[in-house]
């Protein structure tokens, strides 16, 4: 007959072993999957923050064309209105995004960003050599008849360029329904006199997100243009219960005096 | 101390060359239909080969006893290494007589002797693991199935490194190679089934599963003599829980800590 205690601790042993084997396997399994998942979780993330680096670097480029072409242009369907909502409040933080939206505010801001940024002021002093080209002399101008001509066509050519800015902005929205480009073109008629358009364009911006201030600004600013007061006091008053920006109450208070 | 069942039931798997404990598997009697009909053929020679474990023995062993009342059979269960003791055996089996012992049998005499034979008599021989023969011996045996009046049914060990080797051998002096193999896992359970059912231990036998038959020729690879000797220290280790703690073995199915306390005993798992 076999000695079975002994036996026995032998198997104890064995048992043990095999049980140690199977969690360092089982161990070795669940880190391989979390790491896998991690190393994707990861890459996800870098992928994520190429994305929101790119929306940066195409703004930087609008500034100098401005142009406005984000990031979420792509999504014109109303079923992904949401997406565009939520990454509006991404745009919001994104600074270089807000020039857009205030031309008053930025033109300050810029005003202390070009004492900053070295570059600036190289633009500060070509537009200073430029004016005083302004300042020539009579004779120095019959002299550079030639020149001033040249001149002339630039000055044509910038205002071509500036009604094409409205219908590229156009077709870009065709394109991508952005509600930015929208109250773009809308500001852009508003600059232009054209309060009609404005309106038009400021409802549109709206319709698609009516989260946009500028859109509620620009629609009663509109309103007001077109001598529909009331109006616009009321779209502001209500938009301004819900919201209750300082911008919006600066414009009632311009509006209501007339001041605008 | 009381008696327990398992000491009767671990003695079945004691590994004998008996033809009471011969099972008939499918593979086996396959096997032993060939040889029957080899037999029957004018064959000189006829291996019966196979790596140990395999039933060479247990076939060999059969064939004698199923055959030794229709023909002239005889059985060397085990090598006679000394050709001269060789020699004197293959005489006395064929003459009937017995040779003093300061007598030794003539090759040639012998040779003459089978001759005269010829068309009278068929003398069979069964030679068990004739890989312990010399080659000179391996020769004479030859020269003795060559005179048609004796034949010889050998078996050898097939191993890793020598089977070839031993093919080669004697490839140019066999007429019929019947190579036996390991029991698959239906052979295994049906195997070990049959040899507790035929002595009476049914319950015993309903207790192994098919687990367990995968797990046994886990170990044993189908090899019938591993098989045997794992049987035998399960049952060895129920026989000790039996008498000293029954309650460990009130279970309907065989106990996997047993199966595996076997196992490490014999050396197949590694503590």
């Amino acid at each position: 007959m076999i000695n079975t205690k002994e036996l026995e601790k032998r198997w104890l042993k064995y048992k043990t072993k095999s049980y140690l084997l199977l969690l360092f396997i089982i161990t070795i399994v669940v880190l391989l999957i979390y790491g896998g998942y991690y190393i994707l979780y990861k890459l996800d993330l870098n992928i994520d923050r190429e994305k929101n680096i790119k929306p940066t670097a195409d703004v930087k480029m609008v500034k100098d064309k401005n142009i406005t072409v984000t990031n979420l242009a792509s999504f014109p369907t109303p079923i992904k209105k949401d997406i565009e909502v939520k990454s509006d409040d991404n745009i919001v933080s994104l600074s270089p995004i807000i020039p857009i939206v205030d031309i008053d505010s930025e033109t300050a801001k810029s005003k202390t960003v070009k004492k900053v940024t070295p570059k600036r002021k190289r633009v500060k002093k070509r537009l200073v050599k430029a004016k005083k080209s302004n300042y020539l002399t009579p004779d120095e101008l019959k002299e550079n008849k030639v020149t001033n001509l040249k001149d002339k066509k630039k000055k044509i050519n910038f205002k071509t360029s500036s009604s094409n800015y409205i219908e590229i902005m156009k077709e870009k929205f065709h394109k991508n329904r952005n509600p930015r480009e929208a109250i773009l073109i809308a500001k852009a008629y508003y600059r232009a006199g054209d309060y009609k358009k404005s309106e038009e364009w400021a409802l549109k911006a709206n319709n698609l997100n009516n989260n946009l201030e500028e859109s509620w600004l620009l629609f009663a600013k509109s309103k007001n243009a077109l001598g529909k007061q009331e109006e616009a006091l009321k779209i502001l008053i209500a938009y301004y219960n819900k919201t209750k920006s300082p911008k919006v109450k600066l414009l009632i208070e311009k509006i209501s005096s007339k001041s605008i | 101390m009381r008696r327990s069942k398992y000491s009767d039931i671990k003695n079945i798997f004691i590994d004998t060359v008996d033809n009471d404990n011969f099972v008939e598997l499918e593979s086996t009697i396959f096997n032993y239909r060939i040889l029957e009909e080899s037999l029957n053929k004018p064959l000189k020679m006829i291996l019966l080969f196979g790596k140990p474990g395999t039933g060479k023995s247990m076939i060999l062993n059969r064939l004698y006893h199923n055959l030794k009342v229709s023909r002239e059979i005889h059985y060397f269960e085990a090598p006679i290494l000394s050709e001269k003791e060789f020699l004197k055996n293959i005489y006395e089996s064929i003459s009937s007589k017995s040779i003093p012992q300061n007598m030794r049998v003539n090759f040639d005499g012998l040779l003459k002797y089978c001759k005269q034979l010829k068309g009278k008599r068929e003398i069979v021989f069964l030679l068990d693991e004739c890989q312990l023969y010399s080659e000179a011996l391996m020769e004479k045996i030859r020269l003795l199935s060559d005179t048609r009046v004796v034949k010889f049914v050998i078996t050898l060990h097939k191993t890793e490194n020598e089977d070839i080797i031993a093919k080669e051998h004697f490839k140019t002096r066999i007429w019929e190679i019947v190579e036996l193999k390991n029991a698959s896992m239906e052979d295994l359970e049906v195997y070990i089934q049959k040899k507790l059912i035929k002595k009476g231990y049914i319950e015993v036998a309903n207790m192994i599963t098919q687990k367990d038959i995968k797990f046994i020729h886990t170990y044993t690879k189908g090899n019938f003599r591993e098989t045997n000797k794992f049987l035998y220290v399960i049952y060895n280790i129920y026989e000790y829980y039996d008498i000293y703690k029954p309650k460990k073995i009130m279970g309907k199915k065989l106990s996997k800590k047993i199966l595996e306390m076997a196992a490490i005993k014999i050396g197949y798992i590694h503590d």
